[in-house]
């Protein structure tokens, strides 16, 4: 990790609102942020985005696939992609998300998002 | 069919009644069941008068007909392969439902005993039918068993209903949390935009009412979930630890109730083996129960400790006790005190708090007198078995 080249995070979320929380919460602290609101939209980006180093996704939304699956899509195109799943229903462990990821429950502390972040891309 | 007259012959009641008393003969005939007497192998060689007439044969053309060509094709085969075999082993058989066609071809419900004479080389010599009418028996049995199908025909229908009541309610509860979701996102991004005061207030008692939302869904699911079978489960993780979760728990519901006074006493050195996410909402039930109904101007207490071999999390407040009554009570669902009936919730705040303290194989206890209302958590730490 270069300290110039600040990390860029994709982050997968279908509500708007909670979307632009976590967009400003990363964005404070200092990563390049891009947006998806849906797996579908992820995948599109991920191609066209190399600088991309963390995905960073809801599980449950409406589309051709939840979090989880569109983790697995990822891990299996994109191997060196770090990953952080996030969710309001589930409590996974990680034994569930592929490679090295990592989960946090939702609502969102400052705080709590960004340590996880950090401990997913030193992992 | 239980008409009296059935039971009396036209013509043998006017004269000398009271001469047929003891009369034998006539106790025979017109008794009030039908009698058969028949040779070993079931042929008929006498049938009384009663017999007779319900059956609407003349009682001398009933000599020499086989008992079992009387019944109907079912009774005939029931005869053949359980009725005269256990006669024979047994020497007697009795209250056999059997239906017997009448002279006219109408099927008719009986009771049937039956013994077997034998002669002094134990051969058998007669057998001897007493035969009770059964209509109404019958239709007894008939209504009872259509009222037990439609009794449970209804249960069924009514567990079906109530699941699917609980289906609705958790996927209620379920997608309410994500426009919660949104209205807690929003509320934090504004707070960080330059507000003045006003807006400021606002925008923490919506934060409040957030919390107080997903309070209640959070209950209302674990009750569905509870109710369709899934139980409270854990997640059990002693690296978080336990002291930031309670911690926030706290300043959540401090910001519901501003104006009130939480005193906290956490002394919590090494790691609690429990879902964090769980104790914490068990102390959100408690907390959120002392600040409705302790009273308003006693600080509530939380304590909070741990050792190698137990966890206890107290929450107390002041105000009146509760009654004894209400007291065996507390922890049921949708129980809401006995106090007025305005009191505010669904009533399954602390039955979810007691369900937590169960899956964590702990208590939850409650005490209450004139000076405080406590209730206790506790649970065992340590144990190979946990």
């Amino acid at each position: 990790m270069n300290a110039q080249t600040p990390i860029t995070v994709l982050i997968v979320e279908d509500e708007t609102l909670v979307r632009m929380h976590g967009v400003d919460i990363l964005e404070e602290a200092g990563f390049q942020v891009i947006e998806a609101a849906s797996a579908d939209d992820a995948l599109v980006l991920l191609r066209s985005h190399n600088e991309i180093g963390l995905l960073f996704s809801d599980i449950d939304m409406p589309g051709s696939m939840n979090g989880l699956e569109l983790a697995r899509v990822v891990h299996a195109q994109w191997p060196r992609m770090r990953l952080l799943l996030t969710s309001g229903h589930h409590n996974l462990t990680e034994s569930s998300i592929p490679d090295d990821g990592e989960f946090v429950g939702k609502p969102w502390t400052e705080g709590k998002l960004i340590a996880m972040v950090q401990a997913v891309m030193a992992a | 069919m239980s008409d009296a007259s059935d039971l009396v012959p036209p013509g043998a009641a006017a004269p000398a009644q009271s001469g047929l008393i003891d009369d034998l003969e006539d106790l025979f005939e017109n008794a009030p069941c039908g009698y058969l007497a028949t040779d070993k192998d079931g042929r008929i060689v006498r049938a009384n008068q009663t017999f007779a007439r319900w059956t609407g044969y003349e009682a001398a053309a009933l000599t020499g007909r086989r008992f079992s060509d009387l019944l109907s094709i079912g009774g005939k085969l029931f005869y053949e392969t359980h009725f005269a075999p256990m006669l024979h082993i047994q020497g007697s058989f009795n209250e056999v439902a059997l239906e017997l066609l009448t002279e006219d071809g109408r099927k008719l419900p009986f009771l049937v005993n039956a013994i077997e004479r034998r002669d002094a080389r134990g051969h058998p010599s007669f057998i001897r039918f007493t035969l009770f009418m059964a209509v109404e028996r019958r239709s007894y049995e008939r209504e009872l068993v259509v009222e037990r199908d439609e009794a449970k025909a209804a249960v069924k229908a009514e567990q079906a209903e109530s699941e699917l009541r609980e289906q609705f309610i958790a996927v209620l509860g379920h997608d309410l949390r994500n426009p919660l979701a949104s209205i807690a996102s929003g509320v934090r991004i504004l707070q960080k935009e330059n507000l003045g005061d006003r807006a400021r207030k606002v925008l923490s008692l919506m934060d409040g009412s957030v919390v107080r939302a997903s309070g209640l869904i959070d209950n209302v699911l674990d009750f569905a979930r509870g109710r369709l079978g899934g139980g409270i489960n854990l997640t059990r993780n002693t690296r978080e630890p336990l002291v930031p979760v309670l911690e926030q728990v706290v300043s959540e519901l401090r910001s519901i109730a501003p104006e009130r006074l939480v005193e906290c006493n956490f002394a919590i050195s090494g790691p609690v083996d429990c879902d964090p996410a769980r104790i914490g909402q068990l102390l959100s039930n408690l907390l959120g129960n002392a600040l409705t109904h302790g009273a308003k101007d006693v600080p509530v207490r939380i304590e909070a400790w741990a050792d190698e071999s137990r966890f206890l999390l107290s929450v107390a407040n002041g105000g009146a006790p509760i009654s004894e009554a209400a007291r065996g009570r507390l922890f049921e669902p949708f129980y809401r005190g006995d106090g007025p009936s305005d009191t505010p919730g669904l009533g399954l705040g602390l039955h979810i708090a007691a369900e937590i303290a169960r899956a964590h194989g702990g208590a939850l206890e409650a005490r209450s007198d004139a000076n405080e209302t406590c209730f206790t958590f506790t649970m065992p730490l340590g144990s190979s078995d946990v």
